[in-house]
């Protein structure tokens, strides 16, 4: 939690999101935050239930787009809502403890249609921290 | 943010964008000098070149007026390639596939509905699934979805949405050919099975006009269009099942452009050759999600007929309410055309464009041979809509394509900040537009100064030569997601 952080950039047609952290698994988790931000209009999430998740991937700006649609379709197709996650990252992919909400369909307030790979980044800068920016399609 | 791409004016409605670089062939830009101005602020020209680096690509890459930036393709982006040695992308044609719009005329004048405004667009609202995550009255079971994917509006006909007669006034009959269940993923199936018969967010909608100016008489009376009578238009495309789709071909497609040597300026604008399975396999999903999206404005065509006829308590037959035209702006289409003298068989790709064939064009039902492909482009919701023809400008220039709509400005954020604390329903409805939405969010983000004017887009194009225009629709009560 602490260094992360995430802010929405302008963009014409969508919503794009930059995102700061220590670590690419604080990374992803703060991505992953500012998806059902968007979804929910901000709505406060109960850390009241867990599920699991693995995936597949080809590099780390794949795993990033992966990892986001895969915590978006755990909201609008499973009615499940993340918190947090603990993420482990191997190298063709990851696996993920997720904490959140679920049955929560109703607390969905705007439509994302997917993550993309527009304009997309991934990086680790000198001083340690990680940043990227993702264009969600809305 | 801003691009460096060198353009060159060839006329006052053309600019040309000279090969440089790995380009294979130019860029073809319609635009005045003025919008090259705004279009110049963003990167897209440089994605009009961009695409131009795929292979074959054939003549130029192109761009409509209502160009902006995308993913990979621009918006307005039109591209076709060589059946042996070209590629297919599906950043050429979106994440909705077959977003599109279809346009309903009727027997009723503006007249007819004056005071009803009010309590008629609530009963639009009620009656069209919309908004977020919207759900259909129905849910389809698997074997309903299969034979969707297979055969598109045919099957809502069948299942008592609608009319044979809507079928002959829809792009590609409505159920384009080639389409492969087996190629769709469990993932897409679960998305779109609650979704047949919903409009969607953000930018669809379903709007009742009236048409305020006809341009072009014997080609609107020839489309079953007079001033001062109510039309009504819906916009929406293959909901979470196409974006799935979509998403789904994305990895496949960058694997495959690595397999096949394919340089990509831009990940998004991943291919494979036309030829191989992967383009092969890509193609039976899109057109399974073509026949979705033409299933699902078909379901949504009869819940407005039903509507109507509920609420005017006039049987449906003689409110008229016949289909005009449906188009698909995100697409792409085995089409011959005709190169330096020859036919060949292309593949056209489509990204927020739309087909204008010509009158005597062969793919055109008899209904409208002799006149040439109706064109729908709507704008936003407060000021007006286009209906154009087809012509044969646009056969030799752009492989029969033309603009879509208006394309955005401002960016959602933006617009929320415009919109701010104005009250945009009331604003509108001094205006006499009555807008009915499950999310005022979404109609705020929607508001009229966020988009470009669409007669600036669609003169582009009169001039230019490429379609002509017909009629002006104006909005009376708009439904929005």
């Amino acid at each position: 939690m602490n260094g992360s952080g995430h802010r929405f950039v302008d963009h014409t047609a969508d919503v794009a999101i930059e995102v700061w952290a220590p670590s690419e698994e604080a990374l992803l988790v703060e991505a992953a935050r500012a998806l059902i931000a968007v979804l929910t209009e901000d709505a406060c999430i109960e850390p009241s239930d867990q599920c699991t998740l693995d995936l597949e991937s080809t590099d780390e700006e794949d795993r990033l787009v992966r990892w986001l649609n895969e915590v978006l379709w755990l909201a609008i197709g499973k009615g499940f809502l993340l918190s947090d996650a603990d993420i482990s990252l191997h190298a063709d992919g990851l696996s993920a403890r997720i904490t959140g909400q679920k049955e929560a369909s109703d607390r969905i307030a705007s439509e994302i249609k997917s993550a993309t790979y527009h304009d997309l980044r991934l990086a680790r800068e000198p001083s340690g921290r990680y940043v990227a920016r993702v264009v969600l399609d809305v | 943010m801003g691009t460096n791409i060198k353009v060159q004016q060839v006329d006052e409605y053309r600019f040309r964008i000279p090969r440089e670089g790995k380009m294979r062939v130019p860029g073809l830009v319609y635009a005045t000098e003025k919008m090259m101005q705004d279009i110049r602020k963003d990167a897209s020209l440089d994605q009009v070149a961009n695409v131009a680096h795929l292979p074959g690509i054939v003549r130029h890459s192109l761009a409509m007026s209502d160009i902006h930036w995308g993913y990979g393709f621009p918006i307005g982006g039109v591209a076709a390639f060589d059946e042996h040695e070209g590629v297919l992308s599906p950043g050429g044609v979106g994440y909705d596939i077959n977003c599109g719009v279809r346009l309903l005329r009727s027997n009723l004048p503006k007249s007819a509905i004056d005071g009803l405004l009010p309590e008629l667009s609530k009963e639009m609202l009620r009656a069209i699934p919309s908004g977020v995550g919207s759900k259909s009255h129905r849910c389809l079971t698997d074997r309903e979805l299969d034979e969707v994917m297979v055969q598109g509006s045919a099957w809502a006909v069948d299942a008592g949405y609608g009319r044979a007669s809507d079928l002959e006034a829809t792009e590609e009959g409505g159920r384009m050919r080639g389409a492969d269940p087996d190629a769709v993923s469990e993932r897409a199936r679960e998305r779109g099975l609650p979704q047949l018969g919903s409009l969607g967010s953000g930018n669809h909608f379903c709007e009742l006009g009236w048409v305020a100016e006809v341009y072009d008489e014997p080609t609107a009376s020839a489309f079953g269009l007079e001033q001062g009578q109510l039309t009504v238009m819906i916009h929406s495309g293959s909901r979470g099942f196409g974006y799935q789709i979509c998403d789904d071909s994305l990895r496949t497609m960058m694997k495959a452009s690595k397999h096949y040597g394919i340089e990509l300026p831009d990940r998004q604008l991943c291919a494979a050759p036309l030829q191989s399975p992967e383009a092969q396999r890509y193609f039976g999903a899109m057109a399974c999600a073509v026949n979705f999206a033409f299933a699902n404005r078909q379901m949504m065509t009869q819940f407005v007929r039903d509507s109507l006829s509920r609420f005017l308590g006039e049987r449906e037959v003689s409110l008229g309410l016949e289909l005009v035209y449906d188009v698909c702006h995100n697409i792409a289409k085995w089409e011959e055309h005709e190169v330096d003298g020859k036919q060949r068989r292309l593949c056209v790709h489509r990204k927020g464009a739309t087909r204008a064939f010509p009158a005597g064009h062969p793919e055109l039902s008899a209904r409208y041979r002799s006149v040439g492909q109706p064109v729908l482009v709507p704008g936003d919701m407060g000021r007006y809509s286009f209906v154009m023809v087809g012509t044969e400008r646009a056969m030799k220039e752009t492989w029969g394509s033309c603009c879509h709509g208006a394309g955005r400005r401002m960016s959602r954020k933006a617009a929320l900040k415009v919109a701010g604390k104005r009250r945009i329903f009331e604003q509108l409805q001094s205006q006499g537009v009555w807008v009915r939405s499950m999310s005022k969010r979404t109609v705020a983000e929607e508001i009229p100064e966020a988009y470009k004017d669409v007669a600036d887009v669609v003169e582009v194009i009169h001039q230019a030569g490429l379609a002509r225009k017909v009629a002006r629709l104006e909005p009376l009560a708009v439904v929005k997601g």
